[in-house]
């Protein structure tokens, strides 16, 4: 089984083999590997795809689940339109 | 009534009558029930395929079916971004699958055009 | 002006809700699902003594004493941001803004995926969105289906699909990759299922929850583990085989499965292909704290409690002011562990909030503190081994770092 046929991020399509090749390469942080790959900045937000992100890094580094979350979440933790964000209608 | 919905089960009893509701999902009319969610609706009249993904048109379903992955989200009444796992479905509604969008960024996009 | 803002309308947050109201908070509940209960509207198991435990009927007692105690009930509402403002909290709703002195955090669980190749394919969804389009909405997720991913949750969810008419030909592991390595090993697998063995109708897994402590003896039923697999209320469970492949053009159209050694490894040309047209993917559970994190709250991570966890005490404070959790957000049990919790949050909170010299709530919060313990002691099913460790340490890391 490839590697590159395992998509890990659904949103954004990121498969297990970037993932891992780009860990490698730059014995990155999660967050590092997020904007590198994309994974885990798609519509869910991580959601679905930080556990996977963080244990192939730990694979990857070798490195120990720290007890912070390794890839910070931001808000808004669901996706909101403008108008919400504004708080009301600007038309 | 086909065999796709669960009317009797051993232990939860029989599903009571609920009034119907019409919609449409990419110009088709479908059938589905008062209080039941569009995903519900829609699986339960034999559609799986919810959108194709934005970039990759590869196709989607529901994948968490309880509003984390947001994979479901369809267009309703022309509001896009709606989970369709955890919208109730309405008489009259209009739903339409998520289609593939230009990513006039993107390389490839841009030698295809030229 | 509400006393107490909850999220999360599950066990914990409703009965959060009960135990303010009956204190005479004004609460809200606020829950993104269409109908209040949370994830317990899915759940029906029997107990080891023969009985149903209904959640749906669950849900419903605990809705019903929260409305009849004048909870307010929002449904169909998300939460996007929380924030610390003044002297207590920001709550952002897609419908509107409120301000609360004191905030629980109720937002349970969300699943981790098992990977397989093909898994974006319509028809593959997590094995909890099986559970809830079968009983709650009473769709059947498909015509055939497998389950990939052997655990305590997929083994009690398999069943309920059967007991709804549900054709599911067997459960499997996932494919080995640094995502699945426990839950791809047989070994540690049958590890796991030995903590419900006691439940289980079948002698081959009953004899070896008895026979089976001993590391040689578990490699040696592995080794002699049977072809068909060992059948749990009649459902093949395939300890030996992993899904490598789901198969589909545009939906899903078969799995491909093959078998493997006792310690995972892929047994080459061992491939075979099973029809299916839907496929659950049961990857465990975690604490959906994302809330939380947004707040700043501290946190530790504990394999045994599910994953990251927020800081807090055994009253269900975290160390920021007016912050509150309960439920699974706290870590990965039973509704009934929530449900318990969730009233202790709830004292906590009226206790606060009131601030009375009156000793008996704090009789009311002891002996609510008890029957957490209690309800945990006695657990039919543990999702996670050492949850008591696990517990014992966070509340040592709040008394030594946080109060």
């Amino acid at each position: 089984m490839k590697d590159s046929a395992i998509v890990i991020c659904r949103c954004e399509e990121v498969t297990l083999e970037e993932l891992t090749n780009t860990a490698k390469e730059y014995k990155c942080s999660a967050r590092e590997l997020k904007l590198r790959t994309r994974a885990g900045m798609g519509y869910c937000g991580g959601r679905t795809c930080r556990f996977a992100i963080d244990a192939i890094l730990m694979e990857a580094t070798g490195n120990q689940t720290p007890d912070q979350i390794p890839l910070k979440y931001q808000p808004p933790v669901r996706p909101v339109s403008f108008q919400t964000l504004g708080g009301g209608c600007h038309e | 009534m086909n065999n796709r919905r669960i009317l009797h089960h051993p232990v939860l009893g029989t599903m009571p009558e609920r009034n119907a509701v019409h919609f449409t999902f990419d110009g088709k009319k479908y059938k589905g029930f008062e209080g039941e969610t569009i995903a519900a609706a829609l699986l339960a009249s034999g559609v799986r395929t919810l959108r194709v993904h934005e970039e990759k048109e590869t196709p989607r379903g529901i994948y968490c079916n309880i509003g984390h992955c947001f994979e479901c989200r369809v267009t309703v009444n022309g509001q896009p971004g709606v989970r369709s796992c955890l919208t109730e479905i309405n008489d009259g509604m209009v739903i339409e699958s998520g289609k593939r969008q230009p990513t006039p960024l993107k390389r490839k996009e841009i030698a295809r055009h030229v | 002006m509400y006393d107490a803002v909850i999220i999360g309308a599950g066990p914990a947050g409703l009965s959060a809700a009960i135990a303010c109201a009956k204190w005479n908070l004004q609460v809200v509940v606020i829950d993104e699902f269409m109908k209040p209960g949370g994830r317990l509207l899915g759940q029906l198991h029997q107990e080891p003594d023969g009985t149903w435990w209904n959640g749906i009927k669950e849900a419903n007692i605990l809705v019903e004493q929260a409305r009849a105690l004048g909870v307010d009930i929002w449904c169909g509402v998300s939460v996007h941001h929380i924030e610390e403002v003044g002297q207590g909290w920001r709550v952002h709703t897609n419908k509107e803004r409120i301000d609360t002195p004191k905030l629980l955090l109720a937002t349970g669980a969300a699943e981790t995926p098992a990977p397989v190749p093909g898994w974006t394919l319509p028809g593959v969804m997590s094995i909890g969105a099986a559970q809830v389009m079968t009983n709650v909405h009473r769709v059947r997720p498909g015509k055939k289906g497998i389950v990939i991913g052997i655990n305590v949750l997929s083994a009690a969810i398999t069943r309920e699909l059967q007991l709804a008419g549900g054709d599911v030909v067997g459960m499997v592991l996932p494919p080995v990759n640094p995502i699945t390595k426990d839950a791809g090993n047989p070994r540690k697998v049958m590890q796991s299922l030995l903590r419900i063995s006691h439940l289980a109708p079948s002698a081959f897994l009953r004899m070896g929850g008895k026979l089976s402590r001993a590391n040689w003896m578990q490699k040696l039923a592995l080794t002699f583990y049977p072809k068909s697999g060992v059948k749990m209320w009649g459902i093949p469970i395939h300890l030996r085989k992993a899904a490598v492949q789901i198969n589909g053009e545009k939906e899903v159209e078969s799995v491909t499965i093959c078998s493997v050694t006792p310690d995972g490894k892929r047994i080459e040309g061992s491939e075979q292909t099973m029809d299916v047209d839907f496929v659950c993917i049961a990857g465990g559970l975690y604490p959906l704290a994302e809330l939380a994190a947004v707040a700043g709250c501290p946190f530790h991570y504990f394999p045994e409690l599910g994953g990251h966890v927020p800081v807090h005490n055994e009253r269900m404070k975290t160390p920021l002011e007016g912050l509150y959790v309960a439920g699974n957000i706290t870590g990965i049990e039973s509704a009934k562990v929530a449900r318990a919790q969730g009233f202790v949050a709830g004292l906590s909170i009226a206790k606060e909030t009131i601030q009375s010299a009156d000793s008996a709530i704090d009789k009311h919060l002891e002996n609510a503190l008890d029957e957490v313990r209690k309800i945990r002691s006695n657990a039919a099913i543990q999702f996670h081994q050492d949850i008591h460790a696990g517990r014992n340490k966070m509340e040592s890391i709040y008394k030594e770092q946080f109060s």
